[in-house]
C-alpha cells in the first residue's frame, strides 16, 4: 500500500500534506499533554517496533509468507493519536532509508495509514471491545475486526487517490500522466487484495497479539493507563479568530479590483461569448436556483465600486453571522444533549 | 526406578523422527524464520554500505545536507511535471551523471533504479497497455474477435490491440518513477542517516519530531537485533519445520513480547534521561554552514529545472 513516487501528481500530494499538516500538529499536542516528557522515548521506540513488526514474516496457510502492517495493533495499545505519530515516524524511516513508498507521496502515504487506518482500527475496536475488562474475549475480537476494517479503509482510500489520478491529469490525447488505472479498476484492484488476504492476515495478527499479551500482561494493553489523568479543558479564546474574521470581511470586496469572472465560475452568458455555445446540461442546471435575495452580491441601485463594496461586506457579515448563528445553536444543542444524558 | 519417574512424559513417547528422511527437494524455498532472519540482515547490510558511499568524497556528498535536501525535493517535484518521454529520458540521464560524480558505483545504481522500478511498475502498468482495459488508437493488433465479448461489466472490443496512449502512458509511468527513485537514493547513499535528520529541520520540521526520528532510528537497531535474536533462539530450538499454524503463534507471540519491551525500554530511557537533567526540550550539537559552493548549486539546480521543464512545454 506505499505508493510510490510518479504514482500521483505533485498536486495531489501537496493537497494530502495540507490535510496531514495540521492534523499532525494536533496530534504531536494532544500526545505530549498526555504524555508530558514520556513522550520523547515512547513514540521513538513505540515508532522502532511498528518498523520492526513491520519487517516480520507471517506464515500463512498454502506455506507462503506476508507482512503485516500494524497500524490497527498500535491503535489497540497506544491509542489513535499515539499510533498516528508512530506510523509516520515508521513510514518516513521507510521512505527515506529504504526507499519504500515515495517522498513527495509521503504525505498519501500518511493519510492512509497514519491517519485512516489506525482511527478507524480503534473506533472499531472500541466499539465492540466497550467497557470490558482488558482480558475480555470481546477485546481481542474488536482488536482483529478493528484491524480488517482499519486496513481496507486504508486500501480503499490508496485505491480512490490511484483512480482519480488518470481523471484528472492527463495530456491532450488523453495519455495518463501518473498512475493509468481509473477508479473503476483501481478500486476493486486494491480492495480485492486487502478484502480477501492483507485484511485476514492483519485481523490474526492482531488478535493473536492482543491474546497474547491478554495472558502474558494484560497491562501492556493499555499504555494510556501509564500517564495521569487528562488536564483539565482550558477555555479557548475566540478573540485572534474575530480579528482575523473582521480583516477578512473587510477585504472581501478585493474581488472586484479584478475583471472577468474567476476560472470555472462563468455564467452562461460568459460561456456563450466564449465558446459560442452553452452546453446543454448548463443550460438545463442554470436556472435550477434564482430566488437569491442577494444574486451575485448586488442590489439594483447600487452600482458604483464603493456602493458595491459597501454591499459586498454587507453580505459577508449576514453571512458569516448566519454560519456562526447555526453553529453556535448546534453546540448549545449538542451541549443541552450531554446535560440529559447526565 | 526413580529414574525413571523422572524422565519427562516426551522423552519416553515413540516420536516419528521429526527429521525428514530425504534430503527436501526444495531446499531453496525458504521458511518464514529464514525470510525475516534474512530481511533484518539485508537490513543492516543496506545501512552500512549507505555509510561507507556517504563518507567518500563526491559531488553530492560535498554539498551542505539542507541544500542537497532541499534541491532534491525540489527536483523530485520537477519529475513530477514532466509530459514528454524525451524530457523525462534527458532529465534520468543527468541522473546517472550525478550518481557517478557522486562516486556511486553505476551498476549498484542501476539495479536498485533501472532493474526494480520496470519490473513493479511494468507489472503494474502491463494491462493498461490493452485497449480492453483503456480504449485508444490501436498500435499494434494482436487478433480479432467475430463479436465483442461480454464480460461481467466489461466489454472486449472485436480488435484487441495494444494501443498507443497505453505505451506512452506505461514509459511516462517508468520513466518518471525511475526519476524519483533516483533521487531518493541518491540523497539517501550520499547522506549520512544523522545528518540528513538535522537537515530536515529547514523544513521547519518541529526540533521534538527530528527528536523521536532520531531515536526512532537507534532503537530500531536495537529493536531488529532483539528481533533477530528471537527468531534465531527459535530456529535453533527447532527440529524440523513447525506448520504454519505453529509459526503464526510463534510470530505473533514474538510480536507480543517485543511489545512488552519496547513499553519497559521506554521506560528505562525515560528514567535515564530525566537522571540525566532532561526538562522536556531536546538540543542539538550539529551546526551547519552553507558554503558558496551550495548556494551556486542550488541556482544551478534551479536553472536546469528551468530549462528541462521549458524545453518539455516546447515539445507541446
Amino acid at each position: 500500500m506505499h505508493i510510490p513516487d510518479g504514482y500521483l501528481s505533485p498536486s495531489t500530494c501537496v493537497s494530502f500534506g495540507v490535510v496531514m499538516i495540521p492534523t499532525w500538529i494536533a496530534a504531536a499536542r494532544k500526545v505530549r499533554n498526555w504524555l508530558k516528557s514520556r513522550y520523547i522515548p515512547l513514540m521513538a521506540i513505540g515508532a522502532a517496533f511498528s518498523f520492526t513488526i513491520m519487517m516480520y514474516n507471517v506464515p500463512i496457510p498454502g506455506g507462503t509468507t506476508a507482512h503485516a502492517v500494524g497500524g490497527g495493533l498500535l491503535a489497540v495499545v497506544l491509542g489513535p493519536w499515539a499510533a498516528m505519530i508512530c506510523v509516520t515516524i515508521a513510514l518516513a524511516i521507510q521512505a527515506l532509508l529504504f526507499g519504500d513508498g515515495g517522498i513527495w507521496t509521503f504525505t498519501a502515504n500518511c493519510f492512509n495509514m497514519a491517519l485512516v487506518l489506525p482511527f478507524i482500527a480503534y473506533g472499531v475496536y472500541r466499539l465492540i471491545s466497550g467497557e470490558s475488562q482488558l482480558s475480555a474475549k470481546r477485546r481481542w475480537v474488536g482488536a482483529a475486526v478493528g484491524g480488517y476494517v482499519g486496513l481496507n479503509a486504508a486500501a480503499l482510500c490508496a485505491g480512490v487517490e490511484l483512480g482519480l489520478q488518470p481523471i484528472l491529469f492527463h495530456t491532450a490525447s488523453r495519455v495518463p500522466l501518473y498512475s493509468p488505472y481509473p477508479l473503476s479498476v483501481a478500486v476493486p484492484a486494491m480492495l480485492f487484495a486487502h478484502l480477501i488476504l492483507a485484511g485476514p492476515i492483519e485481523a490474526v495478527v492482531t488478535a493473536l497479539v492482543v491474546r497474547h499479551l491478554q495472558s502474558y500482561d494484560a497491562d501492556l494493553l493499555n499504555v494510556q493507563a501509564l500517564s495521569a489523568a487528562p488536564l483539565p479543558s482550558t477555555p479557548v479564546s475566540y478573540r485572534k479568530f474575530w480579528w482575523a474574521l473582521g480583516v477578512l470581511i473587510v477585504l472581501s470586496p478585493l474581488g472586484l479590483l479584478a475583471s472577468g469572472t474567476a476560472w470555472g465560475e462563468w455564467g452562461a452568458e460568459e460561456l456563450q461569448k466564449m465558446l459560442g455555445f452553452i452546453p446543454s446540461g448548463m443550460q438545463r442546471l442554470a436556472g435550477t436556483w434564482s430566488h437569491a435575495p442577494f444574486g451575485d452580491y448586488s442590489l439594483p441601485g447600487f452600482e458604483s465600486f464603493w456602493s458595491s463594496a459597501i454591499i459586498y461586506i454587507l453580505c459577508a457579515i449576514i453571512g458569516v453571522g448566519m454560519i456562526s448563528l447555526l453553529t453556535y445553536l448546534f453546540w448549545r444543542f449538542q451541549v443541552a444533549e450531554r446535560k440529559e444524558q447526565k | 526406578m526413580v529414574g525413571m519417574w523422572s524422565l519427562p512424559s516426551w522423552l519416553q513417547e515413540n516420536a516419528p523422527p521429526p527429521v525428514p528422511q530425504a534430503a527436501p527437494r526444495r531446499s531453496s524455498k525458504r521458511g518464514f524464520i529464514e525470510k525475516t532472519l534474512h530481511g533484518i540482515a539485508e537490513a543492516l547490510k543496506n545501512e552500512i554500505f549507505s555509510e561507507s558511499l556517504a563518507s567518500r568524497s563526491g559531488l553530492l556528498q560535498g554539498l551542505d545536507p539542507r541544500a542537497k535536501l532541499v534541491t532534491i525535493l525540489f527536483l523530485i517535484g520537477i519529475a513530477g511535471v514532466f509530459h514528454h518521454i524525451f524530457s523525462l529520458v534527458l532529465f534520468n540521464l543527468w541522473l546517472l551523471w550525478l550518481a557517478k560524480s557522486s562516486q556511486i558505483p553505476v551498476g549498484a545504481f542501476t539495479k536498485r533504479v533501472w532493474v526494480v522500478v520496470p519490473l513493479f511498475t511494468g507489472i503494474l502498468v502491463f494491462p493498461a497497455l490493452f485497449n480492453v482495459v483503456r480504449p485508444g488508437t490501436p498500435l499494434l493488433v494482436l487478433f480479432h474477435l467475430s463479436h465483442p465479448v461480454k464480460l461481467a461489466y466489461w466489454t472486449i472490443p472485436c480488435e484487441v490491440a495494444i494501443t498507443r496512449e497505453g505505451v506512452v502512458a506505461a514509459v511516462l509511468l517508468i520513466l518518471r518513477v525511475g526519476a524519483s527513485v533516483s533521487l531518493a537514493v541518491l540523497l539517501t547513499l550520499t547522506t549520512r542517516w544523522n545528518t540528513l535528520l538535522k537537515a530536515l529541520s529547514v523544513l521547519r520540521i518541529p526540533p521534538v519530531f527530528l527528536t523521536v526520528l532520531e531515536m526512532t532510528y537507534r532503537y530500531i537497531f536495537l529493536l531488529l537485533h532483539t528481533s533477530s535474536d528471537m527468531f534465531m533462539a527459535h530456529k535453533s530450538r527447532l527440529v524440523g519445520r513447525a506448520n504454519s499454524r505453529e509459526g503464526r503463534r510463534f510470530v505473533t507471540s514474538a510480536m507480543g513480547s517485543l511489545w512488552g519491551k519496547t513499553a519497559a525500554l521506554s521506560e528505562e530511557v525515560h528514567s535515564a534521561m530525566l537522571s540525566r537533567g532532561y526538562a522536556g526540550s531536546p538540543k542539538s550539537l550539529l551546526r551547519f554552514e552553507m558554503k558558496r559552493s551550495d548556494w551556486v548549486w542550488i541556482v544551478l539546480v534551479f536553472i536546469i529545472a528551468i530549462l528541462f521543464v521549458g524545453g518539455d512545454r516546447v515539445l507541446g
